[in-house]
């Protein structure tokens, strides 16, 4: 009857109106997120063969993918994302055997500026065969390196990993990290 | 003591300037420009404090709390948001008339304030004690319509434009059926003065005796002031925001909180015709009369506001009809049968 | 004697009421509408052309961006097209786990619609009490695919992963929840006197003029036509559901509306009979799919029922890894194209209620 259907709408909001909200306010209260949370990528290095299927596997060309031959095996010099083409369907994630790159429930990845969206996972040097007698390489590679080294995200791998293969490149490591913590 | 405050500030000041010597011509000038002053604070203030009351209640009926992050409890929002809109520059388009778009958001407060000028707040507390009070507060109230055409008109814009035709269609067909409704509270007083009006009230409330004039009352004052679900003018999901589309900055602010005036001023309107005014129910004199006034109004335009987060919007062919086939038809059904009633009351009575 | 003429009016594509950006050129007299002129492709991205340069596994998140509010129901369309090209079979947890997702996704659009259409009105309450369900519904997607919106969940043979622990007993809370939250719509937003005057006998659309334009899902059914791909020609595990077709009579706005308000019952009716049934079915969620994938010469249409209609799949392969032509049959798109008749001789209040009632999603329209 006319009418009825208007007073019901009242009766409900006014039940809205006195019942619990389901707002979360945000920056202090926050959601779990769940584990499968497509987040920043995370990149494990040791893991990595170079094999290029997640970049192959990306429908963006998104990653972008260098290594060197060292000793018959191949070396990752270079793993970049150019997250600003990124869809987040975890296609590179799911083609990775070796579980090296994965997703964190790190959700914030603005920047204020354009050239520091690009999300370098890996940039390094490929190590040195044999050190060779000559001083100077070393400390020229070392140079060469430090102002790639940018503020960014996740860059932690690379330290680590360069330094613990030869004996020559860890006098660059030892020379980078001071550099690194300053930024 | 708290009953008598604003008569006795009033009352003061009096004193203060008859002991200063100022002829009483002078005097009452004064004190009239001091009461208008006052009126104008208040309705500013509670324009400011109806907004942010808005978006309160809308966030708590939807699921959420509404603005919390300026100020205590958010309280500081509609201040903000109001500095925003100051800084802002005001756009006006080239082919606009400028003069009429530039005048109709200066002009836009004007009526509410007139009309406040003329109402009870409270016991003795009237600007203006009209012998015509509520002849004088409806000529006004369909002011704002012009204004509303001036806006629209000048703006130089179909959506504007649309909507402003809307406002016209709609004061004219809903100022009628509001009129006749109070026609037959008038015939009971005898008086179009607020104040009798109100003391008419004394025993029983008129809502009690004209319900159904109280339901037209209010229906027509809401298309009136156009809210929801008589909200066309605006109709943001048809025509973007009517009379107001091209406006920005402190043009859009003051049609706005405009818009707010008018609801205190319709619900003012209706407490005082219906609900008693200032007159205390059930003999609770202990609450001061003013704030009685004020309970009463901010009630109904809690009413007004859950209405508006409630209903959708009618149509315009529909909100037509619904005035003139069934508002005036049954307003004119009310005053017949008071008169019928009152005629049998005196036979009975006297 | 007294002459009118008629103006033309931009109704979008910066409007708040066309769902996204979408334009209709109007000819008006008065506010009643002449002609209705809808003016699409303000959000084309070409995602067909794209597919053509995407190997078969890239394209399915491109599939998400088009319906992206129902993105299950796409990939689903998608993948089954991939499927029957190749011949792969799907494993039965793998249906299930679909079929669940797939109509939760179908609810999540419907909670949408109904709450848009609320707002086309007029009310805004209903269309915020309506997002506050969706978001429970997205929150558990996310916790099957980890994505809120472009899920990119099916895999050819398969689903990308099974549901997590305790997912289904989540979801079968929110099942529980759901028929008291559409009761709730029933009385905030379709009992409602005013939104019945708004949307009944408004825009009206004939059984026939329906068939002729191919028109499809709750747009065809609200005319009265009971033709539902889940019933007429079940795909997937559709045949093991007990569940009903909602049809309306008069297929004006409020039938439209009514349908799908009806069919998230329905939904949810077989949700709950697809988290009884996969219970007991244990077993790969991924059939066996060649890594690389290279689809014999031919093509393929397969066709789902969408939360919008008819979601059609054309893919032509040429015999390497990459798709030769993807075509779409978008139901959004093709529901649209009555618009200009159905809304002429209403008012420009009525262009939004029956806007609104078609349902459609630019991402979807404009592909």
């Amino acid at each position: 009857m006319f009418g009825n259907g208007l007073i019901k709408g009242l009766r409900i909001t006014w039940k809205e109106f006195t019942s619990k909200k389901f707002t979360v306010q945000y920056p202090e209260e926050q959601h779990t997120k769940p584990e499968r949370f497509h987040g920043r990528f995370v990149f494990d290095a040791d893991k990595c063969i170079a094999c290029n299927l997640c970049a192959n596997a990306c429908p963006n060309n998104v990653i972008e993918l260098k290594s060197e031959k060292v000793e018959k095996k191949k070396f990752l010099t270079k793993y970049v994302m150019n997250i600003e083409y990124c869809l987040f369907c975890g296609m590179c994630v799911e083609a990775c055997n070796k579980d090296a790159i994965n997703f964190s429930l790190e959700h914030d990845m603005s920047q204020y500026n354009y050239d520091a969206i690009p999300l370098i996972l890996v940039e390094r040097e490929a190590p040195k065969p044999e050190p060779k007698p000559e001083e100077a390489t070393p400390e020229a590679s070392g140079e060469k390196a430090e102002p790639k080294v940018k503020g960014k995200g996740k860059q932690k791998e690379e330290t680590p990993a360069a330094s613990a293969d030869k004996s020559a490149s860890d006098e660059v490591a030892a020379g980078k990290a001071p550099e690194k913590e300053g930024q | 003591m708290l009953e008598n405050l604003f008569t006795n500030i009033a009352g003061l000041l009096r004193n203060l300037l008859d002991s200063a010597g100022v002829p009483p011509l002078w005097n009452d000038v004064t004190l009239l420009v001091v009461k208008l002053v006052a009126i104008l604070v208040f309705i500013l203030i509670n324009a400011l404090w109806l907004v942010l009351m808005e978006r309160k209640v809308a966030g708590y009926m939807q699921a959420r709390i509404g603005p919390n992050r300026v100020g205590p409890w958010g309280l500081l929002q509609t201040t903000c948001d109001i500095g925003k809109l100051i800084s802002k520059e005001i756009p006006i388009p080239k082919s606009a008339d400028k003069i009429l778009f530039l005048l109709a958001p200066a002009l836009v407060f004007v009526p509410p304030l007139m009309i406040f000028a003329a109402i009870p707040f409270g016991k003795d507390m009237v600007a203006l004690d009209l012998n015509i009070g509520l002849f004088y507060v409806f000529a006004l109230a369909s002011l704002t319509t012009i204004i509303f055409w001036m806006g629209g008109w000048g703006s130089n814009n179909k959506y504007s434009l649309l909507g402003s035709m809307r406002v016209v269609a709609q004061m004219v067909s809903y100022e009628l059926p509001m009129i006749l409704s109070v026609l037959g509270v008038i015939m009971l007083v005898g008086s179009m003065n607020l104040t009798e009006i109100i003391a008419a009230q004394q025993n029983m409330w008129f809502i009690v005796t004209q319900p159904i004039a109280f339901l037209i009352f209010f229906i027509a004052a809401v298309a009136e002031c156009n809210r929801t679900p008589f909200d066309l003018v605006e109709g943001e999901s048809e025509i973007i925001n009517g009379p107001y589309t091209e406006y920005g900055g402190m043009g859009f602010a003051m049609f706005f909180l405009a818009e707010y005036a008018s609801i205190m001023i319709i619900s003012a309107m209706a407490t005082t015709i219906f609900l008693g005014g200032w007159l205390a129910p059930f003999g609770l004199t202990f609450i001061p009369s003013w704030l009685w006034f004020f309970l009463k109004m901010y009630v109904l335009i809690f009413v007004v506001m859950w209405f508006r987060w409630t209903f959708p919007r009618i149509r315009v062919d529909q909100l037509m009809g619904f005035g003139w086939k069934i508002l005036v038809p049954l307003s004119l059904a009310n005053v017949f049968v008071t008169g019928i009633g009152m005629y049998i009351y005196r036979a009975i009575g006297w | 004697m007294l002459r009118t003429e008629t103006y033309t009016m931009n109704f979008g594509p910066q409007h708040p009421a066309t769902h996204g950006v979408f334009q209709v050129v109007l000819t008006l007299d008065g506010e009643k509408i002449v002609k209705a002129e809808p003016v699409c492709g303000y959000l084309h991205r070409g995602i067909e052309k794209l597919a053509e340069s995407r190997t078969y596994q890239q394209v399915i998140p491109y599939t998400d961006r088009m319906d992206y509010l129902a993105s299950m129901l796409q990939n689903w369309g998608y993948v089954m097209a991939v499927e029957k090209l190749m011949g792969l079979e799907v494993p039965e947890r793998a249906e299930y786990l679909r079929v669940i997702s797939g109509e939760l996704s179908r609810l999540a659009s419907h909670v949408l619609a109904t709450g848009v259409y609320a707002l086309d009105v007029g009310g805004f309450t209903g269309f915020l009490l309506c997002f506050r369900e969706r978001e429970r519904m997205m929150d558990l997607l996310e916790e099957l695919t980890g994505s809120r919106m472009t899920f990119s969940y099916a895999r050819f043979g398969g689903v990308a992963d099974d549901a997590p622990e305790g997912w289904l007993e989540k979801l079968d809370k929110l099942m529980d929840d759901m028929p008291g939250y559409i009761d709730e719509y029933d009385g905030l937003i379709t009992g409602n006197e005013i939104f019945q005057a708004r949307t009944k006998q408004v825009g009206g659309l004939s059984p026939e003029t329906a068939i002729d334009y191919s028109l499809s899902g709750p747009v065809l059914r609200g005319s009265g036509i009971n033709y539902d791909l889940r019933k007429a020609k079940p795909y997937s595990i559709y045949d093991r559901f007990d569940f009903e077709v909602p049809v309306g009579k008069n297929g004006d706005c409020f039938d439209r509306y009514f349908c799908r308000v009806r069919e998230m019952r329905q939904s949810v009716r077989i949700i709950k009979q697809a988290i009884e049934q996969i219970k007991e079915i244990d077993g790969p969620i991924k059939g066996k799919v060649p890594k690389a994938l290279k689809p014999p010469k031919g093509d393929a249409y397969a066709e789902i029922e969408s939360s919008k209609g008819i979601l059609g799949f054309y893919v032509v392969s040429d015999g390497t890894n990459k798709p030769h032509r993807v075509h779409v049959r978008r139901p959004s798109f093709i529901n649209l194209g009555y618009l200009d008749e159905m809304s002429r001789g209403w008012l420009i209040a009525d262009l939004v209620a029956i806007l609104g009632s078609i349902d459609i999603v630019l991402g979807e329209v404009d592909c």
